[in-house]
């Protein structure tokens, strides 16, 4: 009776995330100014918080992307691309770390298996990539968050006055950055085809990290989480290309000024 | 005893130094206009918003659909040299990715590759080519500036001959540059005025290479790391300078959970958290420890004695080297052959026992450790970086590390490995060997007259042109400009005013009158302030370019975007200046495919079976390990079966860069460093890097994310000295040294925990430079400065509550 009950909520379910997500999908194709509110220092080690990762199906449940569990930190595209400098990135760590787990890496405490994290108040990315060990080789975190937050009365400025002309600090609007466009989120399909996949995937062979259980990213999350072997329907829209030597060999591009 | 006599003796030395210094304050002033002057030319381009949110606002080149074009190129942050591929759209790189065929990171970069090519975007990116006026600079069309470059060049030698005029290059040339500026400089204007910092990055494994066989360049390669079963890691936080290799470690022992990755370090890192085993020692004794392992490997008979008849000889070097504080030559080693007995005799005075009292390791752990490497079964590897090269005994310690493999035969084959790392792109060997140090010619040096006699050939000059004597190793260079011995001074691609030793005295030298600065830059630097000619030089792919990394693996990169504004490669600066001197015949007259020309030129001074590979070879693949060998690139040097230049009538081994065929075990005595511990400065401070930043900062520090990861310098103090001295985290300290003082903030418990009565500070921080402390000594053989120990006192200035 109960399973009966839970089998038509998951349907139910299932139809209102599918409907949400094309109605996103076609809301984010616009570029638009994102503020992401980054989650404080911790006070106590997230380590200590192992012990609420360790249901391996709460991966592939769907969850209520309404509920009241999500509402504070949801995942979706916005902020997963803002952690990301392009397509590919490997993302910001967006939170906190005390020293200890800083040094010692003890991310995949809760980013092996993924959870709902009370602190955090918001279930936890799995990364696509377990079984690689040092996590902190390619993932930067944030000096407000985890370094040294810069002096309000700076003791050095007289100093540097002199010495350093270098000075000019790096902050986003200092670079002048642009990036490739992001996925489509619309990959082209004709009739009820799988649609293919529209990005190529070094170390995200493991789609299911992204596109489904309550950490998964809003927009893109399936319907169908439970057939696993994603590839067997969905496949490559393009491989990635191979280097071109042709192009930009000189050829092309101007050198730098004339004297 | 004596060990606390002879630090005294140089400490006199440093301050006979110091009060010779005190007379040549009287030029603080202009040091002090130009710098205010560079200052109010950035300012407009600086900016304060620190946003974490921000970066969503970063547009996309284009919406097209068409996706971007992924070209190969190596990271150019360390020298580890990771294939990276870049994604171009729109004439920009807008993506990296790491290169799925590169063997190097098998398709994995760290941080600092991923977000590299945003450095090419920084606002403040140096776009024209400035002229110092009233004191000011100001921007001028760059053919402008070449102009008074070539003239400043000839009026100089005109009025102070050939040697008034130098050139300090970079380890962040490609082998092009370094190129050039030998031909420019030793063959067109005859000075051996050449330096660059790759001093400061590889001297010492240089030296200690040349010394125990015969020829730079390491031995083995990364590949090791899947053959060994015992990594030791001597005084490197692999973790975070090498991050790649080190991940390249973790799979080895995940893959194989018999291999145990073991420590031999100062401080407790990220690396010795992932370690098996950790050894902790007091700065400066790592060559004391090396030898005291090979102490133990003779009394316990781990000896490979049959190795060592076939192939190793023994050698005495010359005794009392000095620190190179008062003197800035060079030492010559006037090897003196030694016997067996006489090396087993001077092992004596390395016993575990007294190493551990001059160490302050265990001698149960010296045991221990030495039984590793004597264990017959067992491949190991051993790893080492700045903290055992930028020391006044650097050369030393290489060879002492050396010493260690040579005992029980553990080299030269797959996972048996002494593993020298230097931190750029220019550390493994390339460019000392095309001519970047003031003692080098491309493929040979000046002293030998078959070497000048051949680029003379080949540059179409006379021998005569060439001389024969090599001037001042780096640190002696910028002395020179201090004593008024060198007038002109060009600097290129590097930060020099951040990153020597005692670094004010320098930046006095480079303030003086009748001194004149050209720096070759892709940003302001504190080098640019003391610049009277500024010079925007194009930086990676855009211009074409070939590097080699550690394991001697020769990489090339396409030109793949426009250089902005006027930015050219220092290369093509320097063939600029050639011609405005009248030396325009000597170098290639257009840029297109100038730099297959330069690599074609320099090709010939490699003489057959030893090959550098065409460019089209390199374009092709993912690189090639020099020597090549009819194609084949080696892995394994001196090993007959795998070095193609290796006799087999040798044996299994041939170490043929020494004449008679032998590899060398020097007799290094333990000595002490250039600067002790005292009641006044009871603090060792080290420095070194952090995982997020390279060299002075001077390119991560302009790429928001890596910035915000690490903004600042600090000081990581022990916990047990913090509570002594009342030190909270956060609070506001000084440092002080015989040198200087810094005020940072104080961190407790934080990315690494240094041992009692040790600090460390990173040293990236160009705003907080922590090279105004270190002292100017040098290793006299290699010419490597002493950069990553001094002794300092600590104190508090502010607490972090505000009191």
């Amino acid at each position: 009776m109960w399973l009966l009950l839970g089998a038509s909520a998951v349907v139910a379910v299932v139809a209102f995330v599918v409907a949400g997500s094309r109605l996103a999908a076609r809301r984010a194709a616009a570029p638009r100014e994102i503020t992401v509110s980054l989650v404080a220092f911790p006070d106590q080690p997230i380590v200590g918080e192992a012990q609420v990762f360790r249901t391996r199906t709460e991966m592939l449940s769907i969850g209520d992307p309404s509920g009241p569990r999500r509402a504070a930190h949801p995942r979706t595209l916005a902020t997963y691309r803002v952690l990301r400098a392009y397509p590919g990135a490997p993302p910001r760590i967006p939170h906190g770390l005390t020293p200890g787990e800083f040094r010692e890496g003890a991310c995949k405490a809760c980013h092996e298996r993924g959870g709902f994290s009370v602190r955090f108040n918001a279930y936890v990315p799995v990364t696509p990539h377990p079984e690689m060990g040092a996590c902190l080789q390619c993932h930067v975190g944030d000096a407000k968050l985890m370094a040294i937050p810069l002096p309000s009365t700076d003791p050095n400025s007289r100093c540097r006055q002199c010495h350093t002309a270098g000075g000019s600090r790096a902050s986003d609007s200092t670079l002048d950055w642009k990036t490739m466009p992001w996925p489509s989120l619309m990959p082209v399909s004709v009739g009820r085809t799988p649609p293919p996949i529209p990005h190529d995937a070094p170390m995200r062979t493991n789609c299911l990290a992204c596109h489904a259980g309550p950490s998964g990213v809003v927009e893109i999350r399936t319907s169908h989480p439970e057939r696993a072997d994603c590839r067997q329907c969905h496949l490559q829209a393009s491989a990635l290309p191979e280097p071109d030597a042709s192009v930009a060999r000189g050829a092309v591009i101007e050198f730098g000024g004339a004297p | 005893m004596k060990r606390r006599h002879v630090a005294r003796s140089a400490e006199r030395e440093a301050s006979r130094e110091n009060s010779f210094r005190a007379h040549m304050t009287s030029v603080d002033r202009r040091t002090f206009l130009k710098g205010v002057a560079a200052v109010s030319a950035v300012a407009a381009g600086s900016a304060v918003a620190n946003d974490a949110t921000a970066q969503a606002r970063a547009d996309v080149v284009s919406r097209q659909e068409r996706p971007p074009v992924w070209k190969k190129a190596p990271c150019r942050l360390c020298g580890v040299g990771c294939g990276l591929l870049v994604g171009i759209q729109g004439g920009r790189a807008v993506a990296v990715q790491g290169d799925p065929k590169s063997t190097v990171g098998d398709g994995l970069a760290c941080a600092k590759g991923y977000y590299s090519v945003q450095a090419l975007y920084a606002r403040d990116r140096l776009k024209r080519a400035m002229i110092r006026r009233d004191n000011r600079l100001v921007e001028v069309p760059i053919g402008e500036a070449l102009d008074l470059v070539a003239q400043r060049l000839r009026e100089t030698t005109a009025k102070y001959g050939k040697d008034s005029v130098a050139l300090y290059g970079s380890a962040q040339w490609t082998i092009p540059d370094a190129y050039v500026a030998s031909k420019l400089f030793k063959g067109a204007l005859g000075t051996n005025n050449v330096e660059s910092s790759t001093r400061l990055a590889s001297a010492s494994a240089m030296a200690g290479l040349e010394g125990s066989f015969g020829l730079d360049g390491t031995i083995g390669c990364y590949e090791d790391i899947e053959h060994a079963d015992i990594i030791v890691l001597w005084d490197i936080n692999i973790a975070e300078t090498d991050p790649v290799l080190f991940s390249r470690m973790l799979a080895r022992r995940k893959k194989n959970p018999a291999v145990r990755i073991v420590e031999i370090a100062t401080r407790t890192t990220r690396t010795s958290y992932a370690a098996d085993h950790s050894v902790l020692h007091t700065p400066r004794s790592t060559q004391a420890i090396a030898n005291a392992i090979c102490q133990e490997i003779v009394a316990r008979k781990w000896v490979d004695q049959d190795f060592v008849d076939r192939h190793v000889a023994f050698r005495r070097g010359r005794p009392d080297i000095g620190y190179g504080i008062t003197s800035d030559a060079l030492v010559a080693d006037d090897a003196t052959t030694a016997t067996w007995d006489e090396y087993v005799s001077f092992l004596g005075g390395s016993t575990p026992e007294r190493v551990q009292a001059l160490s302050g390791a265990p001698a149960a752990s010296i045991r221990w450790l030495a039984s590793l490497y004597g264990d017959r079964s067992r491949k190991v590897m051993s790893v080492w970086g700045a903290n055992v090269n930028q020391h006044a005994r650097g050369t030393y310690t290489n060879n002492a590390l050396y010493n260690i493999h040579l005992l029980v035969g553990k080299i030269a084959s797959p996972g048996n490995s002494p593993f020298a790392i230097t931190g750029q792109p220019g550390g493994g060997n390339a460019l000392h060997d095309a001519g970047s140090l003031t003692h080098t010619l491309p493929r040979g040096v000046v002293r030998q007259e078959r070497d000048r006699q051949r680029a003379a050939d080949i540059w179409g000059v006379p021998v005569g042109q060439i001389d024969s004597k090599p001037t001042h190793a780096a640190l002696s260079m910028f002395r020179a400009l201090d004593r008024g011995d060198v007038r002109f001074l060009w600097i290129q691609a590097t930060n020099p005013m951040v990153s020597l030793p005692n670094v004010d005295r320098y930046r006095r030298a480079a303030g003086k009158e009748g001194r004149f600065i050209v720096v070759s830059e892709l940003y302001p630097t504190a080098t640019t302030a003391v610049a009277d000619v500024v010079l925007p030089s194009a930086m990676w792919f855009e211009r074409e370019g070939i590097d080699a990394n550690v394991e001697r693996r020769l990489q090339h990169f396409d030109l793949m975007v426009a250089p902005p504004g006027d930015a050219m490669s220092d290369a093509w600066q320097m063939i600029e200046v050639a011609r405005r001197l009248g030396f325009g015949k000597m170098f290639p007259a257009e840029r297109r495919g100038h730099v297959e020309q330069l690599w074609n030129e320099y090709r010939k001074f490699h003489e057959p079976p030893s090959t550098l590979p065409a460019l089209s070879h390199l374009r092709e693949g993912t690189g090639a390990m020099w020597p090549v060998v009819d194609g084949h690139e080696t892995k394994w040097r001196y090993n007959t079966a795998l070095d193609p230049k290796a006799d087999r009538a040798r044996g299994r081994y041939d170490f043929y860069g020494h004449a008679d065929g032998r590899a060398w075990i020097w007799l290094r005595p333990n000595e002490p460093p250039a600067e002790s511990t005292d009641a006044d400065f009871p603090f060792w401070l080290n420095t070194g890097a952090v995982l997020e930043q390279s060299g002075t900062g001077s390119i991560t520090q302009r790429i928001p994310t890596l910035h915000r990861a690490v903004p600042r310098a600090y000081v990581e103090i022990n916990g047990d000295d913090a509570t002594r001295l009342r030190i909270r985290d956060r609070d506001l300290v000084r440092l002080t040294s015989r040198r200087g003082a810094i005020e940072l903030e104080a961190r407790i418990e934080y990315r690494s925990q240094p041992q009692r009565g040790t600090l460390f500070v990173p040293s990236f921080d160009e705003s907080l430079p922590v090279s105004r402390l270190m002292l100017d000594a040098f290793c006299p053989i290699s010419g490597q400065p002493d950069l990553t120990t001094c002794a300092v006192r600590v104190e508090r200035v502010a607490s972090a509550a505000g009191g």
